[in-house]
């Protein structure tokens, strides 16, 4: 019960705190690779800050709408997505639903966006959603791959399997799953090469370009939020979530223990997004029929592997 | 009571169309009036279900009769419910067209031989509904004439070929057993062989599956939903399409029950499995064909074909939660497909055009049609807090756990073409840039917009709170011989997967009641016009700032190849190779005394020849 409680307070500001810092560290290491200073770790705080003070034009109540709507749909998926063990809402519903929901914050930023009137914002939209049905192949793939090894659609029951089974990423068979979602995972993030979405300099920022002010600030968070939530699910799936290596079962009870397994989730996430920004540092951007030609290509290929092993194995 | 229903129905339809020649606005009112007491009295005879009425005692050898039980009740109410709210749409969507006392009573045929149908005992009642229903629809189709006409044809070839074969099943079960009522029947049945049996099934499936529109039999619906009047589109995709539903379920599960559907196999070869397969099809292809398609009722239309896909896919699967599900998404697409097909008609209204590529922005023209359509493809992906997602969710989740992970991905990615073809309508419609052209346009009228509200409401409702309509479906998978499930008002409790649309929708309500407070305390927002947005510094040209051409061009141009109605093209061949034909075959009538002559000649010669060559006689 307390549990529960701390869990609804406690998801969405570790997850806000962790997203804006992400995109922080996004900016610092980036910069470094350029051979830049860089903004300090906290510039996408203080910009956000600065941003709810700054007056922006609306462009009518779809538009205010949208923005509330994609930041509430982030913060419900975090209270269904396991971070360590606070999970307060995961009774109500399991994999499937996540999956579900995690549609919601895109959905209202294309609807925000939609009023907005821009054709760089509808450019941005189409983009976004051919971008997402190619990597959308490889992730149903890739969850329906564990959800049928482990035969479950609980994703907290995903996690403790691990705790006893090993992380799915480093099992057989499952480990081609998790390979196809690891070469998917940049798509998800839409870091380069498939930045496609926002491309500043071709689209000035797609779905972004009309918002200022508060409007920038909160789809700044349900941006931060997203990648959050992506690396996340894949951390839950294929990771172990909080489990490492047994190492944290003597505290397992207790308060400590959900503490240590929330640093431990946030370590594999931060781990996982700095391999990803590494690697998306030194790449230009691909085209969007390029992007989605290579993710139905050996992603798709490699998940549809991976869903028959679990299947038939 | 079930005969008044009928007879209500019937002789609603005949004194409306009476009723027109003296006064439109009397008939109007009537036939509204007919169908608001049809509701009801379907309400009310669900305290009295099961019920059963024989009208025509020993008719060769059977009793002809009517009957309810909570199965047909769930038909039966939608097809009231939504008839009725068709009916009020119509009112100024048909105002000033030719020949609207004869569409009010072909309307009302329809939706009246629906319930005849479903309230039918016997298989020859049945047979009769089922033929009053396929032609009056057949006459509304082609209302528009033009090329609803050639629709219209399309429809009824296909239709007939259907009710042919399903006349030939009838015959041979009476003929076989003696006797065509639904409780007699399966007793029967279960006595006779696996091989009778799968002759019966594909006699029926074809006939439901035509209506029904599963591949291979889909080609008549994408023109004959997009040329029907738009009220008319919404009864035929919510509610006509399902009577192919209505006689799948009573074949498989109730003339022959849940054991010999599910047992007849041949080795590997299960029926079950293979219609699974079939209906997985039916969701994949028809969904990415929707994708590009360019006029929103040809869209939709496609789209209504996929979604009969998930309702075929968990019938067909046959396990106590797919099962649920597949009733479940008929009830729930009923209402957000015929919501669809009204708000989209209440734009043609109102622009007199439905290209995807020449609308948009109409979102402060027309705000109710705006959130209809929103609600509508809300339902239509699945977004939790809308009805889809509880059906929905219920066949994926017996699809992975039974170990079909296959089929689920078909279904789960047939969702993701769902997503981008509602996209693709919503947008184009009623986001971006507003054309000039339509700066004039004025809301939908009233009795337009009060079906809009009604059907969203119901979308919204029955997805916060599922268990309303899940708690009779329940019944009905009991009553077909499946196990109970465990439901409450707000879901489904299982230690295999539990959902709560209560608390989702509870956590909706107050993160955004928070992020609203946050949102408000921020610095005041002033309201633009719409030409007031960001263009790089260069002046924004006028009526050339709306991006709908071609919405997913980079996607269309690797897809189509791949998608080709294949079928389409085959039984255009057909008709082709027929045509060509008959056409040589009337060539030898050339009209000259001489050439008959000679055809009688040369007959003869070939005569003589055989009878030298091999001594026949």
């Amino acid at each position: 019960m307390v549990m529960t409680i701390c869990g609804f307070i406690f998801s969405p500001l570790i997850a806000i705190i962790m997203g804006l810092l992400m995109l922080g560290v996004t900016r610092k290491v980036m910069a470094r690779i350029h051979w830049r200073y860089g903004p300090p770790l906290l510039q996408p705080v203080i910009d956000i800050i600065k941003l709810f003070y700054q007056k922006a034009p609306s462009h009518g109540s779809l538009f205010d709408f949208g923005v509330i709507l994609s930041l509430t749909g982030s913060i419900v998926v975090l209270l269904f997505l396991p971070i360590g063990r606070l999970a307060p809402l995961s009774p109500a519903g399991g994999l499937l639903a996540i999956t579900y929901l995690m549609l919601v914050a895109p959905l209202g930023i294309a609807l925000s966006g939609g009023e907005g009137a821009n054709p760089n914002i509808s450019i941005g939209i189409s983009r976004k959603l051919i971008l997402s049905f190619g990597y959308e192949v490889s992730l149903v793939l890739g969850i329906l791959a564990v959800m049928t090894r482990y035969g479950t659609i609980s994703i907290v029951k995903v996690v403790e399997v691990q705790q006893t089974g090993g992380w799915s990423l480093f099992s057989w068979p499952l480990v081609v799953a998790g390979i196809a979602y690891l070469l998917i995972l940049p798509a998800i993030l839409g870091v380069r090469p498939f930045d496609v979405v926002s491309a500043p300099q071709e689209i000035s920022s797609g779905p972004n370009v009309e918002y200022g002010g508060k409007y920038l600030g909160l789809s700044t968070i349900s941006h931060a939020l997203s990648e959050f939530i992506s690396i996340g699910l894949f951390v839950n799936l294929f990771l172990g979530g909080w489990g490492l290596w047994g190492a944290i079962s003597p505290f397992q009870e207790g308060g400590l223990g959900v503490f240590l397994g929330v640093m431990i989730f946030l370590a594999k996430i931060f781990l996982v997004y700095m391999a990803g920004l590494l690697i998306s540092a030194v790449l230009p951007r691909l085209r969007v029929d390029q992007a989605v030609r290579y993710l139905l290509k050996w992603p798709s290929f490699l998940a549809f592997v991976g869903l028959v092993l679990a299947w038939a194995l | 009571m079930l005969e008044t229903i009928l007879i209500v129905a019937f002789s609603g339809a005949i004194v409306s169309y009476i009723l027109g020649k003296v006064s439109s606005r009397m008939r109007n009112y009537l036939s509204v009036l007919v169908w608001l007491s049809l509701v009801g009295l379907t309400s009310y005879i669900y305290f009295s279900t099961p019920a059963r009425k024989v009208f025509y005692p020993d008719f060769l050898g059977f009793d002809l009769a009517l009957r309810i039980n909570y199965f047909s009740w769930l038909f039966a109410i939608t097809i009231t419910v939504i008839a009725t709210l068709c009916v009020v749409f119509s009112f100024n969507y048909i105002k000033g067209r030719e020949r609207t006392d004869f569409y009010y009573l072909t309307i009302l045929l329809v939706n009246a031989s629906m319930l005849g149908i479903v309230v039918s005992g016997d298989l020859l009642t049945f047979y009769v509904f089922w033929e009053i229903m396929s032609w009056s629809a057949f006459l509304l189709i082609s209302y528009n004439r033009g090329a609803a006409l050639a629709a219209g044809l399309r429809y009824i070839v296909m239709s007939i070929i259907g009710s042919g074969a399903m006349l030939v099943g009838v015959t041979s079960l009476y003929s076989n057993f003696g006797t065509l009522a639904l409780e007699e029947l399966p007793d029967q049945l279960a006595t006779s062989s696996s091989l009778y049996l799968l002759f019966i099934f594909l006699l029926f499936f074809l006939a439901f599956g035509i209506k029904n529109a599963i591949l291979p039999f889909h080609t008549w619906l994408p023109p004959a939903h997009s040329e029907a009047p738009a009220p008319f589109s919404a009864i035929l995709s919510g509610m006509l399409i399902k009577m192919g539903t209505y006689g799948i379920i009573l074949l498989f599960y109730v003339i022959s029950g849940i054991k010999l559907f599910l047992g007849l196999s041949q080795g590997v070869w299960s029926f079950h499995y293979i219609l699974c397969g079939l209906a997985a099809v039916t969701i994949v292809v028809p969904t990415f064909i929707a994708v590009l398609q360019d006029d929103a009722k040809k869209l939709l239309a496609w789209s209504t074909i996929g979604q009969a896909g998930y309702i075929i896919l968990g019938i067909s699967f046959g396990t106590s939660l797919s099962m649920a599900g597949g009733i479940f998404h008929f009830f729930n697409h009923a209402i957000f497909k015929s919501l669809l097909f009204l708000a989209i008609g209440a734009v043609e209204y109102r622009t007199s055009t439905r290209d995807l590529n020449s609308l948009g922005g109409l979102i402060k023209k027309m705000p109710v049609a705006f959130l209809a359509t929103l609600v509508g493809i809300g339902g239509l992906i699945g977004i939790p807090l809308t009805n889809g997602f509880f059906s929905k969710w219920l066949i994926y989740k017996s699809l992975i756990l039974d170990g079909q992970p296959f089929l689920a991905f078909a279904a789960l990615i047939g969702t993701w073409g769902a997503i981008l073809y509602s996209y693709k309508l919503l947008h184009n419609v009623f986001l971006g840039q507003l054309p000039e052209k339509y700066d004039g346009i004025k809301k939908a009228p009233l009795t337009m917009q009060l079906p809009l509200g009604i059907l969203s409401l119901g979308v919204l409702i029955f997805g916060i709170l599922p268990g309303l309509p899940l708690n009779p479906i329940n019944k009905i998978t009991t009553s077909l011989g499946f196990d109970p499930l465990n439901l409450s008002i707000w879901g489904t409790v299982s230690d295999t997967g539990t959902v709560n649309t209560l608390n989702i929708f509870l956590a909706f309500v107050v993160v955004a009641g928070i992020l609203w407070y946050v949102f408000r305390s921020g610095a005041k927002s002033p309201e633009i016009a719409q030409e007031d947005s960001y263009a790089a510094g260069a002046p924004i040209p006028e009526d050339k700032y709306n991006y709908t051409v071609d919405f997913y061009n980079p996607l269309e141009r690797m897809m189509k190849p791949f998608l080709r109605d294949l079928i389409d093209d085959f039984y255009s061949w057909i008709v082709e190779a027929t045509n060509q034909l008959s056409n040589m075959i009337r060539k030898t009538y050339s009209g000259y005394v001489g050439t008959y002559v000679m055809y009688i000649v040369a007959l003869l010669a070939a005569l003589i020849l055989v009878q030298l060559g091999w001594k026949i006689w």
